[in-house]
């Protein structure tokens, strides 16, 4: 049989960091079972309020050690209710890395027994939600200086969905080009795929009177 | 010496694909790098959200043309936990094999791609062949070459095609022969020596909060592995661990990350005879496609207000795919898609690696991480 951690363990790391951040203004906390194939997981799913995310991000990263920042989600919700207009999903992961140790002038390797962790090693899954309400300019805290890889994704949240991150340090576009015109975020709902503002350029340009098959389909 | 920028990119050898690296350089020496991404940005995610989810899996095998069986099967995770799936324990063991031949296969391809950037020539053609083998089997699972569309929500496409047990036996244990072979033509090259060890230093810790992970974390000296720590499939019936390196105190270097990646590619292919012997129903038994067997009745819909997602081991690191389901309105369609792209992370981080060393580390720091732009762009 393989080593991994065992799933009891993870529960209960679980529950205990669900308890510990509920604590915290705005901020509810749950551990929610999900399964991946036959195995099941547990993740700890939190939602949170834009003016506590930056207290509950120093909170994850220094009490709770957890030290991944995996991905930044923004989702555009015109049609959901006006608390909930905007929402930016963080994940993160709890490694437990820390840098191998030395001795005699040679680097031990770290190796983890996975089946024997415990306390805050126990690798770790947490979902962090933040909803913002209905508004032409969406923006939360950054987190960039926290987890130097939530850099990149800010950016990139920034860049297609248009949610502004305050504070965040050389905002950019980075998968659009340069010259993309300013308030252009295509992830956003009003922008609909294929033709639909387009008709006369692409439609009929060469006369076949050709429609896109998915044409009058809610997009 | 004044200080100037250059621009290495979108057409250059070391890019392995397309995009910028711009590099501000004092003499001979990198000051400072900013990598520039996004020519081959195709929307991915846009497309996605008018795509039922049988459909997305099409669109995943395309994002990365080196390990196109990864990117779907780590969708594919992500859908099955939005529906809330069972999948057989066969098609598990099915997935595995084929998760772990394209890893073998894009290990493979950076090899081969690794040593011209260095230069050794002769090593693409080495690991150009035993990729062909690797890439046989998948061809019989999946019918194409480089995009293969295996799997489906619930299960595979296709069983253990007839002999395929045996065919896989043969290529992967020749396979284990030959990367002996490898070893002797690079930990023997004086050449590949110099220009490895000790350029490009990186550290666990500092790894882990610029969001890089996978080999590179690896070669580290941390043996952190999403198969191990949040396990998925049938990883955790098989008896392996994942491969770990003894870096140098500064950190681990080009070198490090090239053994990391050999020693992945023996444990991957030890997995698969191991999967082979251990399958429930035996290799040789071949189901139609659709059987219960290998195909797990899944519902085409998703309630309003769910989600899913699934970290998984791609080949470059922890790739993810986040779902939003959008309930009746959108029919059998996801609201949003989000994918997380290791390299698109570990590419800033890997610039920022450069600066400190000469112009002609550059290929070598760059390389060493195993970019593929496909995933980055999306």
């Amino acid at each position: 049989m393989g080593k991994t951690v065992p799933t009891s363990v993870q529960r209960s790391a679980a529950e205990s960091m669900a308890t510990a951040i509920s604590t915290i203004d705005g901020v509810s906390a749950e551990v929610s079972e999900r399964k991946s194939g036959t195995s099941p997981r547990s993740v700890v799913s939190v939602e949170c309020i834009p003016g506590s995310w930056r207290q509950l991000a120093v909170n994850l990263r220094d009490e709770h050690e957890v030290d991944y920042c995996s991905m930044i989600t923004g989702i555009h919700w015109p049609d959901g209710s006006p608390e909930k207009n905007w929402e930016v999903v963080y994940h993160f992961l709890r490694m437990g890395i820390s840098d191998p140790p030395v001795s005699d002038g040679m680097v031990e390797p770290i190796v983890v027994d996975p089946t024997g962790v415990s306390g805050k090693q126990v690798p770790l899954e947490i979902e962090v939600s933040v909803p913002i309400p209905e508004t032409r300019e969406p923006s939360v805290p950054t987190v960039q200086d926290i987890w130097v890889g939530a850099d990149w994704n800010e950016k990139e949240t920034w860049d297609l969905v248009g949610i502004d991150f305050e504070g965040h340090l050389g905002m950019r576009r980075v998968l659009q080009p340069h010259e993309t015109p300013a308030g252009f975020h295509p992830l956003q709902k009003q922008h609909k795929l294929r033709y639909h503002d387009f008709e006369e350029m692409y439609d009929d340009a060469q006369g076949f009177l050709r429609k896109p098959a998915d044409a009058g389909k809610i997009k | 010496m004044a200080e100037m920028w250059i621009s290495m990119g979108p057409q250059h050898p070391m890019t392995h694909g397309l995009w910028t690296l711009k590099v501000k350089v004092d003499g001979e020496t990198v000051v400072d790098t900013e990598p520039d991404l996004g020519y081959i940005h195709r929307g991915v995610e846009k497309i996605c959200e008018s795509r039922d989810f049988t459909q997305i899996t099409t669109y995943c095998d395309r994002l990365c043309y080196a390990s196109a069986n990864t990117w779907s099967h780590s969708y594919i995770y992500a859908v099955e936990d939005l529906l809330e799936v069972e999948v057989p324990e066969r098609a598990e063991y099915i997935r595995l094999i084929a998760i772990e031949l394209q890893r073998i296969a894009s290990h493979l391809m950076w090899l081969g791609a690794y040593g011209p950037d260095i230069g050794n020539l002769s090593i693409m053609v080495w690991c150009l062949r035993e990729r062909e083998m690797m890439m046989d089997l998948l061809q019989e699972l999946g019918g194409s070459r480089m995009h293969y569309n295996f799997p489906r929500v619930g299960g595979v496409k296709r069983d253990l095609p007839h002999g395929f047990a045996q065919r896989a036996r043969a290529k992967v244990s020749l396979f284990l022969s030959r990367i002996q072979e490898y070893e002797a033509l690079f930990d023997e090259s004086t050449i590949f020596l110099i220009r490895t060890q000790g350029v490009g230093y990186s550290k666990p810790e500092e790894m882990v909060n610029h969001g890089v992970t996978g080999p590179n974390l690896r070669a580290g000296g941390v043996n952190y592995d999403v198969r191990t720590a949040h396990p998925y499939s049938v990883y955790s019936e098989l008896d392996w661990e994942p491969p770990v390196e003894r870096p140098s105190i500064k950190g681990a270097d080009c070198y490090d990350r090239y053994r990391v990646r050999v020693e992945e590619m023996r444990v991957s292919a030890t997995m698969v005879l191991e999967a082979l012997d251990k399958i429930p129903g035996g290799a040789d038994t071949y189901h139609e496609p659709g059987d219960p067997a290998i195909l797990a009745k899944a519902p085409s819909r998703a309630p309003e207000g769910t989600s899913g997602f699934h970290h998984f081991e791609d080949s470059r690191g922890e790739s993810m795919f986040y779902i939003a389901g959008g309930g009746e309105s959108r029919g059998k369609q996801p609201y949003r898609v989000s994918i997380r792209s290791p390299m698109f992370i570990t590419i800033p981080y890997a610039s920022k690696c450069m600066v400190g060393y000469k112009v002609a580390d550059i290929p070598a720091i760059m390389g060493s991480f195993d970019p593929c732009i496909g995933e980055t762009d999306r």
